[in-house]
């Protein structure tokens, strides 16, 4: 297992409990970090396919629906990538760092809390304008962005055309294209996730 | 300078310089990340440096300093550079070439959100979607196959068998008889709540997935501003109908505890879930009076009870503001594996209930709790006007929603619930306690307090609504 990925993921983690426990909580914690999975961390604000994109990635099944705020619990699963295998976390809707309400506070908590090795930011094609602000905020955050524009079938059909490699650039993280629904562009993201994270 | 990062006003940079020359500890966050939230006030954020930053002080000053620079809020201001950055990167990535499926789902989204046409359609919907299909299909005509399958077929062998294999009488009334697993919990399960709740389930998915339901909200939304909630607070109590168990843990989307609160009470009190609603329904569709008048209480309940908690509940009104997605034709394998999904998940979560409730029922026969409990409640039945038997029902209603309002079925098949009894039966068991999974996630998300207050008023203000109906229809001289 690659530890020296793992050693990053839970340095920071569970300092208050450090704090309480003492030792015994040091030792348990370096047990569980030799089997510590690299974490993907699915973001974005509500209704833009996270769910859907949890289910194909990871083969589970959590309720996906064309509603705003249907997940209100985090969702974890597992995907295996080139033979490494990922823990895929799907978080409750956020539309930005700053939240309004409980659901987007359990989405930044667990952002921060969790220390994945790759955020997906997952946003709708058809608004890319209004969802690019939280990946900015993302990256300044300094959190390891990747940037998955879903829903391109929906964009096509309203006859939008959207230049990746643009984006790439403007953005400085990678960026990925696809139709979760459609099941287009996983394998594409399974990939650049991979190369993300060896980096 | 990165080229990725957005260059925010001059003075909001130099604030963000200086709050992060003064920020000494670590944090998950980059150190610009922590200054931006902190200009912004982010109250979880403040607290944290309140304990752990020397230079607190300082900190809040150049927030302070830097906001006497702008008219707007900081956080206005710091969005709206974000705002303009993700819009120029749009515009240099985006082309758009117009079609004409575009203005046709925007024209059927103004069919939907416009009252003249949106509340017709709401109301064709509700009456073939949920009455003519769930009510009348389901509760109707699939329960009365499989219930009389049930009685024919089922029931008597079991008694047979049971009275055959077990010598002591005890015992085979646990398994068979008018309580038994099988003849009571199993049958309930398999024969009144699943054929009802799995259409149910069917037709919200296909409502869900459609896009039909965030286009409801907007249209009531109006509606829900009068008692104190947002639209926002439409997502919750559609759910409620799915079932209130959930959509009591969905209110954590609302964006004031106040909301969250009045919602919680509405969803306890008037909102009754799927598996009671269809029970309800199949039980009221034979009567379309009956099922007016029923339906008119909870309208009416609901608003008052809804209009009285937002002028007692102190705290401000909340502002709607929700993401209106697309409307799409739903995808069928999503459909079926939904419905498939919170069917499964629905039926192991009701079965051991109602094979525990048929226990409990047992033992409670067996030391005479059972009797001294319904004892108890058969002056309340009559004052109700309702028949003595009905008194089990509401204790059964303690258990579960869907087997109170199954119980109820039963009776009235039987003959023993007649006339105005049903509605005033129907009208008293909706408002009545939430079931156990409600009362535990209701514990969970709004705390011991609230939830006790809520249950206090609610267990007499259902029996007196029930009363009051009773005495109203009397007086009035309604049956049916």
């Amino acid at each position: 297992m690659d530890c020296h990925n793992c050693n990053r993921s839970c340095h920071h983690a569970g300092r208050k409990h450090r704090r309480r426990f003492g030792f015994f909580w040091q030792k348990a914690r370096k047990e569980i970090c030799e089997e510590k999975l690299l974490k993907i961390a699915l973001v974005g604000s509500p209704n833009v396919g996270k769910s859907m994109l949890f289910n194909a990635l990871t083969g589970a099944y959590v309720t996906v629906s064309n509603y705003p705020g249907t997940t209100v619990e985090v969702a974890r699963g597992k995907t295996v990538i080139h033979g490494q295998e990922y823990e895929v976390i799907d978080t409750p809707g956020m539309y930005s760092l700053l939240p309004i309400t409980e659901e987007e506070k359990v989405a930044r908590d667990l952002l921060l809390e969790e220390k994945p090795d790759i955020v997906v930011h997952v946003v709708d094609a058809k608004n890319l304008g209004r969802m690019l602000t939280l990946t900015y905020q993302l990256i300044e955050a300094g959190l390891p962005v990747l940037l998955a524009i879903n829903m391109m079938d929906e964009a096509e059909q309203l006859g939008l055309i959207i230049d990746r490699e643009k984006i790439e650039k403007e953005l400085g993280i990678p960026v990925v294209t696809m139709a979760a629904a459609q099941n287009a562009g996983i394998n594409e993201l399974k990939e650049r996730v991979a190369e993300y994270v060896k980096k | 300078m990165l080229k990725n990062r957005i260059k925010y006003p001059e003075p909001i940079e130099k604030a963000i310089a200086e709050i992060e020359k003064l920020l000494t500890v670590e944090y998950k966050l980059s150190k610009r990340s922590v200054a931006l939230l902190l200009l912004q006030k982010d109250e979880a954020l403040l607290s944290e440096i309140a304990k752990k930053e020397p230079h607190y002080q300082e900190i809040l000053k150049v927030i302070d300093e830097t906001q006497k620079q702008f008219k707007e809020p900081l956080s206005f201001v710091i969005a709206s550079a974000r705002q303009e950055f993700a819009l120029k990167v749009e515009k240099e990535a985006l082309k758009e070439k117009g079609t004409e499926k575009a203005s046709i789902t925007e024209f059927l989204h103004r069919l939907t959100v416009n009252p003249i046409t949106g509340i017709p359609i709401m109301f064709l919907i509700l009456y073939f979607g949920i009455y003519k299909f769930v009510g009348v299909f389901g509760a109707g005509t699939l329960v009365d196959l499989i219930e009389t399958y049930f009685e024919n077929n089922i029931n008597p062998v079991v008694n047979q068998v049971t009275a055959q294999v077990i010598p002591w009488k005890v015992l085979q009334d646990l398994i068979a008889n008018d309580y038994g697993i099988i003849t009571l919990g199993i049958r309930y399960a398999v024969a009144i709540v699943l054929p009802v709740v799995t259409l149910y389930f069917l037709m919200f998915s296909i409502l869900e997935d459609s896009g039909y339901l965030p286009r409801l909200s907007l249209l009531i939304d109006r509606a829900f501003k009068v008692i104190g909630l947002s639209g926002r607070a439409v997502i919750p109590m559609v759910l409620g109908f799915g079932c209130d168990t959930m959509a009591t843990m969905v209110t954590r989307t609302l964006e004031t505890n106040r909301e969250r609160i009045i919602a919680t009470l509405l969803l306890a009190l008037a909102i009754p879930c799927s598996a009671q609603l269809g029970v309800i329904l199949g039980l009221l569709s034979n009567n379309p009076e009956a099922l007016l008048i029923w339906a008119g209480v909870m309208i009416l309940v609901f608003l008052l009870i809804g209009y009285l908690s937002s002028q007692l509940l102190p705290g401000k009104r909340a502002g709607f503001y929700m993401e209106i997605p697309p409307l799409r034709i739903p995808k069928l394998k999503n459909i079926l594996t939904k419905t498939y999904v919170r069917m499964k998940w629905y039926f192991i979560e009701i079965l051991p209930l109602f094979i525990l409730a048929s226990v409990l029922i047992w033992i409670g026969k067996l030391t005479g709790l059972f009797d001294l409990i319904i004892k108890g409640l058969e002056p309340v039945m009559l004052w109700l006007g309702l028949p003595p038997q009905a008194a089990q029902v509401f204790l059964f209603g303690f258990f579960r929603r869907d087997y109170g309002a199954a119980g109820m079925f039963d009776l009235y098949q039987n003959g023993i619930l007649a006339g105005k009894q049903l509605v005033v039966a129907a009208v008293t068991l909706t408002l009545f306690i939430p079931c156990i999974a409600q009362f535990s996630m209701m514990l969970k998300e709004r705390g011991t307090k609230v939830t006790l207050a809520i249950t206090a008023f609610i267990l007499p203000f259902a029996f007196f609504v029930g009363y009051l109906l009773n005495l109203l229809l009397t007086v009035l001289g309604v049956n049916f």
